[in-house]
């Protein structure tokens, strides 16, 4: 008998804005020890999946058909005091943020016990004892000490261990796991992979597991279900589902995923610099963010830098664009830049990373563009052109920005930076928040206008994997400093340093 | 084992999260904003075109008595030199002396003062235990009747002036039904049951727009943790509802909420005003709205300080209660 | 504009808000003309006539018209109540952003002072600013929208420190805006609107103030018919004619309800919505 079994569910959301069709048709099931992936961009209905089987479904859901099964127990008809037996017991969750999942004035190790409390009818002393040996089976160190403490006073990488002792606690039949490492850095996210992967095999627990990265899902899962706009479009082995996929919508998914051996960038820069840094410092108060970093980016290149949150690689830009103070010095097109006036401003654009914050809500497209063209001496007259330029309808420009989807946003941010008609465009983070597929498209748009335009990029990204596939050489930085500057073909093989190497081997290669 | 004596844990709490550097910093910052609101109150009142030695002597006055009371006041002084006077007197401890009663201001201030405090105290206690509750309540019964009933109450509670609240007690309670004595005030030294039926209704005035606006605030705050990401955890965990509600919702909810009490005391001291003013309690704000109306200038300046200097304090009492509880916040 | 109407009208509270804004705006305007008596007329044989077919909020202790009165007093009481918390808004308004936008040392001196003056009871500042310039109602509104200035600064300044953090201020910044372009083009559409919605809620406060304020005989004075003062000048008589305060309070309460109910339909109205 399968350890949860889902047969023809559908679930809707009624709104003020209509009735919303999340979940259709869904069949599901997970055996025994089975770890079952579920991918699917947002609005696909994966985390609704997730409270329905939890049964945590907001007020306005409305459950159309079908049934869940917890191995023979049905979760539909289950009461709420039978599902509070059946919460934390038989069935557990491990959360996407750490930061909000834990109580911000609990000591870590009262959450910890509580459950065993709750669930194993342990006293209070046996359950922070045994809280403590859960602990230490999920590698944390110094856990007497850790129990006492708060969240706020652990890693996001402690935290989410905690999280996860918490469910395995009462060795539950399965466990739903809801994209435990986004929020995570990638080589801390890569050592809770390798914790979840002991802990199944030890533990043998059945276990959904719920992402938007393909590619992370095939490393870790049996199976792998594509789930698009609340239906299951293919389910297959995870080897298969990359080698094979057989439907479009997966097809589509498998191509956006970034392959660094899948180059999309032939052609070589020019030699000549466009910007060259040198021993740019970055200060914050009492805090160092980079320290000491050179750098220079050629005409045409796209310069890679890759780094964990805290490496100093926005810090960076904040400083090339004149946001943050800086010591050092910038030479533009080899003249040096004493103040940043009009002519460095034009040269060196931005875009950055939130789109719901990067254009202002109050303006339409129209306006937002028109800036910086009257700035720089453009004609607003060219701002269809420009829309076209990044693949938007001309009518976008009467539009505001909450009247755009994520994806679009960042194209006109996009089509902002270009306006000024840029030598150097720097890119802060800017496909993070976006679906793969929607990061696919604007790095293919990005390509597409440099080859039209000559520009350069500096690619500021924490995807080792994208950034492999569109520069020409990487930069790596660690707490404030450049601790690489590699070119494409040196990757993977020579020397790198020992952090590179870490972050190499951390990154989620698909398989197949 | 031998027991060894450890401080309680909330006192360590307190002192870990507060250092004296802190302390001394506040002190600083109260004695600025005491400097303001003086110097504030003082500039406001020296644009009083009337002749306050005419206020005191009357009109018909002779033009001698008025030169003498004049000089006596240091009234032809320049402003910031008469400002200085006060100043310094006041760091003595001398608040001046009344132009009504040619009395020092300071001891009949403060123990008005301490008849205030008392009224106020009794308010904020009273606000308190009904506030909280009720706004958790009707967070937790968000949307259905309870909450919606709570809502109107609310709604009609922060659109009442003070002055219409205790006018419609007064009426239906005092002259209507005669349960209570409408006005005055009884010291509780002498009769503490007397004493206790002359404050109900004041306290009850005063802490109704309280209680009505702090226990929206709580139905918001707690709203909000009930939605929270750990609340939910909890949740999932299999908790039973009330643990969850009293580990892990109730001191999340309750920690934002020392901060609107702090301001509110506030709006609580101006609403003294109106209530003494109507009950005739003599505590302070009956001895500023008499100053007021008869021009005292030592007395606005006193009254105005004591009340700010109230003001001040109350919000240090919850910066540093906030800190005890919450262990994300360090002051140093 | 009138899309912020359209979605105002869409939430219950924006309904409830206008409709009773709407009735208002009628009594200010044709309170005179509608009232069946003069506000003044006396007529001491029907002094403290119970509300009936000849009066129908009664009469006070003069004899004249309790509804009549509070017609008519609707210009007296909630105009200079609404002008005076725009202004001071307004006056606040700047004020805050200023402070904001300096950031720095500048910012911690004006929040300090500001949050110094705060530590005056609005009732009191507003006394002692019209003792100072004499009673009468311009004199008190005047005096709340001085004591209004302070706390709208406060909350402004709170919401242009988050719209100061927003990336498309940094964009202006990098694209080498001026200060008083990004503040005026970037900044204070955004800052705006949490700022009229606190206006409007301010503008209830505000009315209770005045009429707090007659009440004590500071602001309008007799023989207006300021709400505040009706109750004021009913108190000693509230044994034998009660109705004379409670029409005149309730008056109060709804305005204060109206406006209350306007600020939080506007707040609701006028966030962009987003799209999830």
């Amino acid at each position: 008998m399968s350890v949860l079994e889902i047969r023809d569910y559908s679930l809707d959301y009624v709104t003020r804005d209509g009735t919303y069709h999340v979940l259709q048709d869904i069949d599901l099931a997970i055996a025994e020890g089975e770890v079952l992936g579920l991918v699917g961009e947002s609005g696909s209905g994966k985390t609704s999946l997730a409270w329905a089987i939890m049964r945590h479904l907001p007020g306005n859901a409305r459950e159309l058909k079908g049934t869940l099964r917890l191995g023979d127990t049905d979760l539909c008809a289950a009461g709420s005091r039978a599902l509070e037996t059946i919460r934390g017991r038989r069935m557990s969750m491990v959360f996407q943020d750490p930061s909000t999942a834990l109580n911000p004035t609990l000591t870590l190790g009262r959450q910890v016990s509580e459950v065993l409390v709750r669930h194993r009818g342990l006293s209070e002393r046996e359950a922070w004892r045994e809280a403590e040996r859960a602990l230490e089976h999920v590698e944390l160190r110094d856990v007497p000490a850790l129990m006492k403490r708060y969240p706020h006073q652990a890693s996001g990488g402690e935290k989410q261990r905690v999280v996860i002792a918490t469910a395995f606690a009462c060795r539950p039949e399965l466990i739903v796991f809801d994209e435990p490492t986004t929020a995570l850095d990638v080589i801390t996210g890569a050592r809770i992979l390798e914790l979840f992967a002991r802990l199944r095999a030890e533990t043998g627990v059945a276990a959904l597991y719920i992402s938007h990265d393909l590619a992370l899902v095939a490393r870790v899962a049996d199976r792998v279900a594509i789930l698009e706009q609340g239906r299951i479009v293919e389910e297959a082995p995870a080897d298969r589902i990359f080698r094979a996929p057989t439907q479009p919508y997966t097809r589509r998914l498998v191509a956006a995923v970034p392959r660094p051996d899948r180059r999309l960038v032939a052609d070589q820069p020019a030699s000549q610099a466009v910007l060259a840094a040198d021993a740019i410092a970055v200060r914050y108060d009492r805090r160092e963010a980079t320290r000491n970093v050179h750098l220079d980016i050629r005409r045409g290149e796209i310069l890679g830098v890759v780094g964990e949150s805290g490496s100093g690689k926005s810090s960076l830009a904040r400083a090339l664009t004149g946001l943050a103070a800086y010591s050092g010095t910038i030479a533009l097109d080899g003249r040096p830049v004493g103040r940043m006036d009009r002519v460095y401003r034009r040269a060196v654009q931005i875009v950055f990373q939130h789109p719901d914050s990067s254009l202002n809500p109050r303006q339409t497209v129209q306006s937002i563009l028109a800036r910086p063209l009257r700035l720089y001496g453009g004609d607003v007259a060219t701002i269809p052109a420009l829309l076209e330029a990044v693949r938007l309808p001309a009518h976008y420009a009467r539009r505001y920005p909450h009247q755009l989807s994520g994806g679009e946003k960042q194209r006109v941010a996009i089509a902002r930076a270009f306006a000024a008609q840029p030598e150097l465009v720097i890119c802060d983070e800017i496909t993070a928040p976006l679906d793969v597929s929607v990061q696919a498209s604007v790095v293919e748009l990005l390509l597409s206008l440099r080859r039209q335009n000559g520009t350069a990029y500096l690619f500021i990204t924490h995807d080792l994997n994208l950034v492999q596939q569109v520069a020409h050489r990487i930069a790596v930085m660690k707490a404030g400093e450049v601790v690489d500057l590699l070119d494409i073909e040196d990757i993977g093989r020579g020397k790198m340093h020992p952090y590179t190497r870490e972050l190499m081997a951390a990154a989620p290669l698909p398989v197949g | 084992m031998a027991r060894r004596r450890r401080a309680p844990p909330w006192l360590i709490g307190a002192v870990s999260g507060v250092t004296l550097a802190w302390l001394l910093r506040r002190l600083l910052t109260v004695l600025y904003t005491l400097l303001v609101v003086s110097i504030v109150v003082f500039g406001i009142t020296q644009l009083l075109p009337a002749d306050a030695a005419v206020t005191l002597l009357g009109e018909n006055a002779t033009p001698e008595a008025l030169a003498a009371v004049r000089a006596r006041l240091g009234l032809g002084d320049p402003a910031w030199l008469q400002y200085w006077h006060w100043l310094s007197g006041l760091l003595q401890g001398d608040f001046g002396t009344s132009m009504r009663t040619s009395q020092p201001v300071g001891p009949a201030m403060l123990t008005a003062l301490g008849r205030s405090l008392m009224l106020g105290g009794a308010a904020l206690v009273v606000m308190l235990v009904i506030a909280v509750p009720l706004g958790m309540f009707a967070a937790i019964r968000r949307g259905k009747a309870a909450d919606v009933g709570a809502g109107l109450v609310s709604w009609l509670g922060v659109s009442l002036p003070e002055f219409v609240t205790a006018t419609l007690l007064l009426i239906v309670i005092a002259d209507r039904l005669q349960l209570l004595p409408a006005t005055g005030y009884v010291a509780p030294g002498e009769d503490l049951a007397d004493s206790v039926r002359h404050l109900i209704l004041p306290v009850l005035t005063v802490s109704l727009i309280l209680v009505a606006h702090v226990s929206r605030m709580v139905r918001s705050e707690t709203i909000d943790v009930l939605n929270s990401d750990y609340v939910r955890a909890a949740r999932l965990k299999g908790l039973p509802p009330r643990i969850v509600l009293l580990r892990h919702v109730l001191r999340n909810a309750l920690l934002p909420t020392i901060t609107i009490v702090a301001l509110d005391v506030g709006y609580l001291l101006g609403g003294i005003i109106v209530v003494e003013e109507i009950f005739a309690i003599p505590g302070i704000g009956r001895a500023i709205l008499v100053a007021i109306t008869t021009r005292d200038l030592p007395s606005i300046q006193a009254g105005a300080v004591i009340m700010a200097a109230t003001y001040a304090l109350a919000n240090t009492l919850a910066d540093i209660a906030y800190v005890m509880l919450d262990k994300r916040v360090r002051y140093d | 504009m009138t899309d912020t109407g359209r979605r105002l009208l869409r939430t219950p509270q924006g309904v409830l808000g206008l409709a009773l804004l709407a009735a208002l705006l009628l009594l200010c305007l044709f309170g005179g003309a509608l009232a069946p008596y003069q506000p003044e007329a006396m007529d001491f044989a029907g002094r403290f006539a119970a509300p009936g077919a000849r009066h129908w909020f009664g009469a006070d202790q003069l004899g004249r018209d309790v509804l009549s009165r509070l017609l008519v007093g609707a210009r007296s009481t909630v105009p200079l109540a609404v002008g005076a918390t725009f202004s001071g808004a307004a006056l606040g308004a700047c004020l805050g952003t200023l402070s904001a936008y300096l950031g720095g040392r500048w910012d911690e001196a004006i929040t300090r002072t500001i949050d110094a003056v705060m530590a005056v009871p609005h009732l009191l500042l507003a006394l002692i600013l019209v003792s100072t310039l004499g009673k009468g109602s311009l004199n008190a509104s005047f005096a709340i929208a001085i004591a209004v200035v302070p706390s709208m600064a406060r909350v402004t300044r709170s919401v242009a420190l988050v719209v100061r953090r927003q990336e498309y201020v940094q964009a202006a910044i990098a694209r080498g805006e001026s200060g008083g372009w990004i503040v005026v083009a970037e900044m204070l559409p955004n800052v705006a609107a949490p700022v009229i919605i606190e206006a409007t809620i301010r503008v209830a406060f505000a009315v209770m103030l005045f009429a707090t304020l007659s009440f004590l005989g500071l602001g309008a004075q007799p023989p207006a018919s300021e709400w505040g003062l009706m109750v004021s000048e009913a108190r000693r008589f509230m044994h034998q004619a009660p109705w004379v305060i409670v029409a005149p309070s309730l008056a109060i309460a709804a305005t204060a309800i109206c406006f209350n109910l306007l600020g939080d339909g506007l707040r609701d109205a006028l966030n962009p919505r987003d799209e999830r």
